[in-house]
């Protein structure tokens, strides 16, 4: 019951919130301006194009990789890259690969020097029109997303059996891929490509940073529109919002219908196999994925010890500590103990509810994961200010936990439902309470998804734009809000800097989650 | 001649200590070699490095021969072996006719004429009209038999099976025991059989029992026959 | 009897005065006494990293003497301040507001003061009024009286920046600057309108095009707008596909432009502190070969302000802080270039000699040059330049 409660008091507030930034939408008046709007068309088609392109991107690319490299000593080289790369914040990444493809980006530098350019070239690589830099930079980011969602589904031992067999039938590794196991994986894909499809509709960061300018994405328009002090303009705004939630609508049933009509290709196997290439277990097979990254990452590091770089020297005329001594901390601290209060707050709401909650009627519960983030932290906020706690702390925290409660859940899911039920029922037979027996004996053996979802819930509030500027008024500057609002130009190693702490933070909180694991097991091998 | 010939097969662990071997046997076609043994001895392993499956904690040397051929240098999808694991593997996203027609051989041409030939093995297993099913919604009996069906229909030179009945209660694994045995002495395939339990040996078939390296005891192969008393053959080698 | 009358005349008018600074004097302790511990958020541009630090000095200043505390917080746009106001008002929220004070000027301060949102008139009772330089345009923004809702803080100045080494003659009127772009095919831009900086681009260009400037004073009129206009949209039109990427994008602020001059993508840059560009070269972001220049005919310059919102909830400390902010000490600091360089409103000559000195002081890359001031269009020619801009080349 409590649960619930808490649940509620964390998610039913927005809706209140929502209805009353939607409203404008529902004015017919505010479409016809909406769709009149010279930006409108064009926004919708770069949005669209970002969206859907980056999400197929994603799984192909992630789809090539698994069925390149797995399972072998490549993969558990890319298992080991993963974690890094997945709390590396999209923000920082995109500034890093901004860094590389600009027209005086490292990339354009390199190529001055070898085909003696005095000046940039005139190519447009970032902030182009079709927003071709930003589908690309969100399927990177997204794919790494989907190997890892891949290498939780394949981590049951029956696929590699599957393989096997499969294999014994006389089918080449490719093939057995392309017929026996994609057909059982993408279905349980089905949700997180899902979120992955809303996260790339609604983004505005990273649509910020990287995506065109005239017009801006959707989302970018819709949220420039929202704050904008005009009465009509907000309309429109709330109209595009509502926009973008149809667009994800139409998106799903589209999917949808065309798995449907994949499906109908997999009837009646011909049985022809065709000839592959033999699977051998490369090492260095791991690496290409996320080259990306790391040439981004080091940009970041490069640029945040520069002392002056100007066009076209590859590398810095000197490098110095400054950036860092000069740094502003302050942003990166604010971001900590917000992310710290919000996870403090949702775990014991995450482990109530997986306790004690409804195991059937949950999916609600990941609704905004998979909603545009711009109306919600618009509810957020209009909901804060009736109460009177819009820009104070409480305000942020409570914006936050409507991100992280459910990511956290979706961690922690899995591993709570398998776990065994008969230790607890044990503790109980021994005379403890649920609750003790809960707190004694359940949750310390699910200690390592426990630090594993407060690590994600840390970053995912570290992440958190909008909710943040919103809600907190403008007045918590996190390393995130920094970041964006530094990278429209302007001194480019204090953005390398606040950059490089914006990664730092989740990726000290990745660290700590497994140092602790293995600190609290260290004597316990069952609980690795 | 479809025999399955291992040749000096030896298991060492990762940190060079001996696990096993060395190791020499035939399998004579409609013959099934059981293999015994506790956990740890190896059993699967043998079975992996048969079937060509990677395996990351165990270097294996030796030779494996099918109908004259080695093949343990030939990657799986050439060595025409079958296996049936525990699980009954059947694909979810085909149905059982699907299963089994994505095992049938491309030699078999036309959408009409695999039908047909699918249809006919199920017939003969006695599920007739399963073709559409879903195999979900079969129970473990009848699934394990489509799986058994699968392999078969795939016409493989040799059959691995890793404990296959052991998912399934007394009586079902009477039945598919018996399923099992007919149609490998039907078509005359070498089987090597991996489980605990010793009721799953064939009559007349040969035992391999393995023994963990601290145990003195030397592998060992033994010919069960009519009577209570085995009858062991010692080894060379 | 006359020479009586006169003389009780004179001393009542003494003593009136006398009593009115008194009581003027007693209100002010009770402000400054009402102020203490309060905490002011003051909203302001973020965009510079000069102009954060002199902020922070100045909030740190005021703590120690006053024991107000100042919270700054970054923006991007002044109208985002507007908005959050307005829905404050509109949610019923009289009091306690999340703005304390903020930065602005123009059509911004327009919307707040036609909509009832801000608090005064204060700025006029501020002890450090008396060194305001009132010859200055001081009490008009952009052609709006400023009725004592809005203290003065700064002058700002569009001012050009360009690299010695790329351009050695730069363009210094409008017509130029088209025959230049014409010759550096993509390499002049302007911030995306609307961007302040942007459309106080197309202010200037506008103001130099039109036939007649003085129609700029007067408010818009929908009617004649676009025939007013119309010179600027065609010389736009010439402008774009010779500019940089054609035209069809814009950098996002002036600041990504600062880079891009750096870098050699662009040719010009532009500013409203005319000691920016010195800031900038101090601190290796722009090639020591950097200087500043302005036009012939001048270019648009006005005044920036700062403001209490109505329902804010440090009204005391927030005039405490204006206060310290328009004070002779705090604007020849902030007159420093080697700190902001941001141009005082104060009258020199109620100053020392030392502190005019400041106003002296030269760098590399500051405006070196006299850059006569054109006058601001009326605010409402703001949004009406936006909303067109946008129409005809916000989606391409």
């Amino acid at each position: 019951m409590l649960a619930l409660a808490g649940i509620c008091l964390t998610l039913f507030p927005i809706v209140p919130g929502l209805l009353w930034v939607l409203s404008p939408a529902f004015n017919s008046a505010t479409w016809v301006e909406l769709v009149q709007d010279g930006q409108f068309n064009s926004a919708v088609l770069s949005t669209l194009g970002s969206a859907v392109g980056s999400t197929l991107l994603a799984l192909i690319f992630a789809s090539l990789v698994t069925m390149w490299i797995y399972p072998g000593r490549g993969w558990s080289l890319a298992q080991k890259q993963l974690p890094l790369f997945l709390a590396f914040p999209h923000i920082a990444f995109a500034i890093g690969i901004a860094f590389l493809i600009a027209p005086s980006g490292w990339l354009a530098r390199g190529l001055a020097n070898l085909l003696e350019w005095g000046s940039p070239p005139q190519w447009v690589s970032i902030r182009d029109p079709y927003a071709i830099s930003l589908t690309l930079t969100l399927a990177i980011k997204e794919t790494w997303f989907l190997i890892w969602i891949m290498a939780t589904l394949l981590g049951e031992q029956a696929i590699s059996r599957q393989i096997t067999l499969a294999n014994s039938l006389g089918y080449s590794r490719r093939q057995v891929w392309i017929t026996a196991l994609f057909p059982q994986l993408l279905p349980r894909m089905g949700w997180p490509l899902v979120a992955v499809l809303a996260y790339s509709l609604s983004v505005v960061d990273m649509a910020v940073i990287l995506g065109p300018s005239t017009p801006p994405t959707l989302a970018v328009l819709s949220w420039q529109w929202l704050t904008d002090p005009d009465d009509m303009t907000q309309a429109k705004g709330s109209a595009a919002a509502m926009c973008l939630m149809l667009l994800l609508g139409l998106l799903i049933l589209t999917g949808r219908g065309v798995w449907w009509g994949v499906k109908k290709l997999y009837r009646n196997p011909s049985g022809i196999r065709q000839p592959g290439k033999i699977f051998k277990s490369r090492l260095l097979g791991g690496i290409p994925v996320f080259i990306p990254g790391w040439l981004s990452l080091a940009i970041l590091l490069l640029w945040s010890v520069a002392g002056g770089w100007f066009f076209p020297k590859l590398f810095p005329a000197s490098l110095s500590l400054k950036s860092f001594n000069n740094a502003d901390f302050e942003p990166m601290f604010t971001a900590l103990w917000i992310g710290i209060a919000t996870v403090l707050i949702a775990l014991p709401l995450t482990l109530a509810w997986l306790e004690w909650g409804s195991r059937k009627h949950h999916g609600w519960l990941y609704a905004p994961l998979i909603l545009p983030s711009l109306p919600i932290a618009a509810a957020q906020y209009h909901v804060l200010l009736s109460i009177n706690l819009d820009s104070t702390a409480i305000g942020v925290i409570w914006s936050h936990l409507t991100w992280t409660f459910p990511y956290m859940l979706l961690v922690l899911v899995g591993p709570y439902y398998s776990f065994d039920a008969r230790y607890l029922c044990t503790a109980q037979a021994l005379g403890h309470s649920r609750f003790q027996a809960c707190l004694n004996v359940k949750w310390p053996m699910l200690i390592r998804p426990i630090l594993a979802a407060m690590a994600v819930g840390f970053a995912v509030s570290v992440a958190q734009y909008l909710p943040t500027l919103f809600s907190g008024g403008g007045r918590f500057a996190t390393v995130t809000t920094e970041a964006v609002a530094l990278s429209a130009g302007g001194n480019r190693r204090v953005l390398a800097v606040q950059s490089l702490l914006q990664t730092a933070l989740p990726l000290c909180a990745f660290m700590s989650a497994i140092v602790l694991t293995a600190w609290y097991a260290r004597n316990r091998q069952g609980l690795k | 001649m479809r025999t399955l010939s291992i040749k000096q097969l030896k298991l060492t662990k990762v940190d060079g200590t001996p696990l096993l071997g060395p190791l020499n046997f035939n399998i004579e076609p409609g013959q099934v070699m059981t293999l015994m043994g506790v956990s740890g001895a190896g059993k699967s392993t043998v079975l992996n490095w048969l079937i060509g499956a990677p395996q990351p904690m165990f270097s294996v040397e030796g030779e494996a021969w099918l109908c004259d051929q080695r093949i343990d240098l030939l990657p799986t999808e050439q060595r025409r072996i079958g296996i049936l694991f525990q699980d009954d593997l059947l694909f979810p996203h085909f149905s059982v006719g699907d299963n089994l027609a994505y095992a049938l051989p491309a030699q078999t041409k036309g959408r009409l004429a695999r039908r047909q030939a699918i249809e006919d093995a199920l017939d003969k297993a006695g599920l007739s009209s399963f073709y559409d099913r879903d195999p979900a919604t079969l129970s473990g009996g009848q699934r394990a038999r489509v799986s058994l069906l699968r392999a078969l229909i795939a016409e493989p030179q040799a059959l691995l099976m890793d404990e296959p009945f052991s998912k399934l209660d007394s009586t079902l694994r009477q039945q598919f025991r018996r399923f099992v045995y007919e149609r490998i002495s039907e078509r005359k395939i070498p089987t090597l059989l991996v489980t605990h339990d010793a009721e799953d040996i064939p009559e007349g078939g040969k035992v391999l029992e393995l023994h963990t390296p601290d145990s003195t005891a030397t592998p060992s192969i033994v010919e069960t026959s009519h009577s209570d008393v085995p009858h062991k053959i010692t080894l060379n080698g | 009897m006359k020479k009586n009358l006169l003389v009780t005349a004179i001393i009542s008018v003494a003593a009136f005065t006398n009593v009115q600074l008194a009581q003027a004097d007693e209100k002010w302790d009770a402000i400054a006494s009402t102020a203490k511990g309060q905490t002011v958020y003051f909203n302001a541009w973020g965009g510079s990293d000069n102009i954060n630090k002199y902020v922070k000095w100045a909030g740190d200043e005021v703590k120690k003497r006053y024991g107000v505390n100042v919270e700054l917080v970054k923006i991007t746009d002044a109208g985002e301040v507007v908005k959050r106001i307005k829905t404050e008002k509109e949610a019923g929220r009289n009091e306690g507001g999340s703005v304390d004070m903020m930065w602005v000027n123009g059509e911004n301060f327009r919307a707040l003061k036609t909509n009832g949102l801000l608090h005064g008139p204060w700025a006029e009772s501020i002890p450090s009024w008396e060194f305001v330089d009132t010859n200055k345009p001081v009490r008009k923004d952009f052609s709006e009286t400023t009725d004592g809702l809005e203290a003065p803080w700064g002058t700002a100045q569009l001012t050009f920046i360009a690299d010695k080494n790329a351009v050695a003659e730069p363009p210094r009127s409008a017509k130029e600057l088209l025959a230049f772009a014409s010759k550096n095919n993509g390499r002049v831009s302007y911030p995306k309108p609307p961007n302040f900086h942007g459309t106080t681009f197309l202010k200037q260009l506008l103001s130099e095009l039109v036939s007649d400037a003085s129609i700029l004073a007067e408010p818009v009129n929908e009617e004649s707008f676009a025939s007013v206009s119309q010179p600027l949209w065609d010389y736009l039109d010439k402008l774009h596909p010779v500019s940089w990427r054609e035209g069809k994008a814009f950098p996002a602020n002036n600041a990504e432009m600062h880079q891009k001059l750096a870098d050699g993508e662009l040719k010009l840059s532009l500013t409203f502190n005319p000691n920016d560009a010195a800031n900038l070269v101090a601190k290796e972001q722009l090639p020591p070969s950097t200087y500043s220049f302005g036009f012939t005919n001048g270019t648009i310059g006005n005044v920036h302000f700062l403001a209490i919102p109505f329902n804010a909830k440090a009204k005391e400390g927030a005039q405490v802080f204006a206060n310290f902010l328009l004070s002779p000490e705090a604007q020849v600091r902030k007159a420093d270039i080697t700190v902001w360089g941001d141009p005082s409103v104060l009258d020199a000559s109620k100053l020392t000699a030392e502190q005019q000195a400041v106003f002296n002081k030269r760098a590399p890359g500051s405006l070196t040059e006299v850059n006569p001031t054109l006058p601001e269009p009326h605010a409402t020619w703001v949004g009406a330049l936006e909303t067109e801009w946008l129409k005809r080349y916000g989606s391409q």
